[in-house]
């Protein structure tokens, strides 16, 4: 190899490296000024944040997950409508690595560092963008008694036997007083589940009114 | 009382709750027990229970106590999770209602033939669907579904268990609608290739509230259902959860359940459906609610080809109401803000309305119907269309597959709303094809107990 081709090489190496580190700034800007929107006191500021959240994707996803904990109420809502305008582009068609992107990071938060609001609407993220490599830290939830019977909707919802032997494993799991929840999801999947009737037919709440007399 | 031989289970449990009661309370003979096997006789009594009773509800209670008065239905109970709108319609209805919180103690008795289901558009299907399976004929609100997978399964309990069903878009049993039908599919604007619904926008969200608890008298798990889990919000209910894409949808459903109600009866396409749908609008941007407020979605139809249009418009941009005397068969137009245009290669015809007023234009109400013409169906009126068809077995003017046809419709203009993007739909099928996240909306798992 001469060393003009050497200088060549890495001329063209050293152009490559500064065009990533340029699309690492630029995207990094683009998350920053996408949650300075957000977090914006003014509901017009906010809406232009809505407008570009989708393009950012799954860069913005972490820290818009943080800003769902806000104590401004709109702020909080602001978040997580733009979170779902990347969860909705992310899973159209023809974009798996977009959306296998999304979803790894969405599966980043179904720990309990983070708030219990987060991690259930992160969940229903997952229900509708969720493959198989969310079906573990899902199914881990089952066991939460606070997101267990969203886990459970989740597992139900995302398809293939990944999601139906997660459902299958949790009944055996489950405490008594969860069973029938999980036989209910299962039973949607098409399985026949024996000694956890359904009972959405048994009324059992009674009211304190009285009849005319 | 009609499928005796199915209901083993619920049966040892109906038998048992219907035991307790019938210590405190008198339950009345079904019609159905004097008539022929799953039909009231011609002349009975029906007897009838009302699920949700405010807003509409209230006005289907209220319709129903005079047409008791008037010695045509008995009344057995009512049913609402809020506890003060419960008290009044057990006022309303007067002494021998039963009032419950739970709907499901009315679908275990057995002196019950029929139910007016008027909740919050999440529950309809359930409901409708556990009431059929306890053998209940069903008048249900429309939006009949909130979900594809809800319409099929309403379809099915409603065959399985030979029920009748009304779904509440009561447009099609108004005067002017059936002048408006038999004008146009007599020819009179020629072919028509082209229907433009329109409608005043969806509201904002302008006084919005933080979560907190629920008031008192408000069993919010119940009222919830079917739906997610959430912290109630005052934005939610009562009226106000139109405005929520999960539990109403916005205009289009609470309206397009309307007006597309008539274009896909006077255009034939009952039990068809488009083959792309696609739609734009705008979000809100504070609030609790989140249905669009400006909305534009292009159905296509093939074999036959024609298209429909539903567009949520700024008012100044509505078409302008017909001036009327009010002698007119459906009286003065008093809600212009909706209709649609019918575009022929003849000439064009528009109406306004589309639910307990729908007005058509004076050219369709003056057009006399010449010998050899063809006429159309005539409703006797919602409710009596209803009883006809729990009496006779036949088929109501909005039965339940037109009616998932139409909240379909509405389902799939969300669901392209909320993606941002076209949809390809099998409408014999009745699927989202080449889009796995919008498959994946075509349903909604529901929260243990509360599902289909």
């Amino acid at each position: 190899m001469s060393i003009s081709n050497l200088k060549e090489m890495s001329l063209a190496a050293g152009a490559v490296a500064v065009t990533a580190e340029t699309a690492g700034a630029a995207k990094k800007k683009a998350v920053e000024e996408l949650i300075a929107n957000i977090k914006d006191k003014s509901d017009k500021v906010r809406a232009e944040g809505l407008l570009i959240a989708s393009d950012v994707g799954a860069p913005a996803v972490k820290p818009l997950a943080k800003v769902m904990g806000d104590k401004d109420v709109e702020v909080m809502r602001a978040a997580k409508r733009a979170l779902w305008k990347i969860v909705r582009r992310a899973g159209r068609p023809s974009a798996r690595d977009e959306r296998k992107a999304v979803a790894a990071e969405l599966i980043g938060l179904l720990g309990d560092g983070q708030p219990t609001s987060v991690r259930r609407e992160v969940l229903w993220m997952l229900s509708e963008i969720g493959g198989r490599e969310s079906i573990k830290a899902i199914a881990a939830l089952l066991s939460d008694k606070e997101l267990r019977e969203d886990a459970r909707m989740v597992l139900q919802r995302i398809p293939g036997r990944q999601s139906l032997a997660a459902l299958k494993a949790g009944l055996k799991a489950a405490p008594e007083d969860f069973k029938l929840n999980i036989a209910q999801s299962l039973r949607k999947r098409g399985v026949k589940v024996s000694g956890y009737p359904c009972v959405k037919l048994v009324p059992t709440k009674k009211t304190n009114v009285k009849p005319v007399k | 009382m009609k499928r005796k031989d199915k209901l083993n289970r619920r049966e040892f449990l109906a038998g048992a709750a219907a035991g307790a009661a019938a210590v405190s309370f008198p339950y009345l003979v079904p019609s159905g027990a004097l008539a022929a096997r799953g039909r009231a006789g011609a002349n009975e009594r029906l007897t009838m229970a009302h699920i949700g009773v405010g807003g509409m509800g209230g006005s289907h209670l209220r319709d129903m106590v005079r047409r008791r008065d008037r010695g045509e239905v008995n009344i057995a109970a009512v049913c609402d999770a809020d506890e003060n709108r419960l008290a009044g319609a057990a006022k309303t209805a007067g002494a021998g209602v039963q009032p419950y919180r739970d709907y499901r103690y009315i679908l275990e008795r057995k002196d019950i033939d029929a139910v007016v289901i008027a909740t919050p558009d999440h529950w309809h299907a359930v409901q409708m669907v556990h009431a059929a399976e306890c053998g209940k004929h069903v008048y249900v609100e429309k939006p009949a579904c909130c979900t594809i997978e809800e319409g099929k399964a309403m379809v099915a309990a409603a065959r399985k268990n030979k029920v009748s069903v009304q779904v509440g878009s009561q447009g099609r049993s108004q005067p002017e609608a059936y002048l408006a039908h038999r004008y146009l599919v007599n020819g009179n604007i020629g072919h028509i290739n082209r229907v433009d619904c329109f409608h005043y926008p969806s509201p904002a969200d302008n006084n919005p509230v933080p979560d907190s608890e629920p008031p008192a008298e408000l069993d919010w798990d119940l009222w919830l259902g079917p739906l997610r889990w959430r912290p109630y919000n005052k934005r939610y209910c009562h009226g106000v959860f139109r405005w929520v894409l999960e539990s109403g949808g916005g205009q289009i459903r609470d309206r397009g359940a309307h007006v597309m109600s008539c274009a896909m009866w006077w255009m034939g396409a009952d039990g068809t459906g488009p083959v792309t749908v696609e739609a734009t609008g705008t979000a809100p941007t504070k609030g609790l609610w989140d249905s669009a407020i400006l909305m534009e979605v292009t159905y296509t139809f093939k074999n036959p080809d024609w298209t429909m249009t539903w567009t949520q418009m700024p008012n100044d941009k509505l078409p302008k109401a017909e001036k009327r005397t009010g002698k007119e068969p459906g009286g003065r137009i008093s809600r212009p803000g909706y209709g649609a245009i019918y575009r022929g290669d003849k000439g064009e015809f528009i109406h306004w309305g589309g639910d307990g007023g729908t007005w058509a234009e004076k050219k369709a109400r003056e057009w006399k119907l010449p010998a050899g013409a063809k006429d159309v169906y005539k409703s006797p009126g919602h409710k009596e269309d209803w009883f006809k068809g729990i009496k006779t077995g036949a088929k109501t003017i909005m039965n339940i597959e037109a009616a998932v046809g139409v909240a379909n419709l509405c389902v799939l203009g969300n669901v392209s709303f909320i993606l941002g993007r076209k949809l390809h739909w099998e409408p014999v099928k009745q699927e989202i094809v080449g889009d796995e996240q919008a498959r994946r909306m075509m349903g909604r798992p529901q929260r243990h107990p509360y599902h289909l």
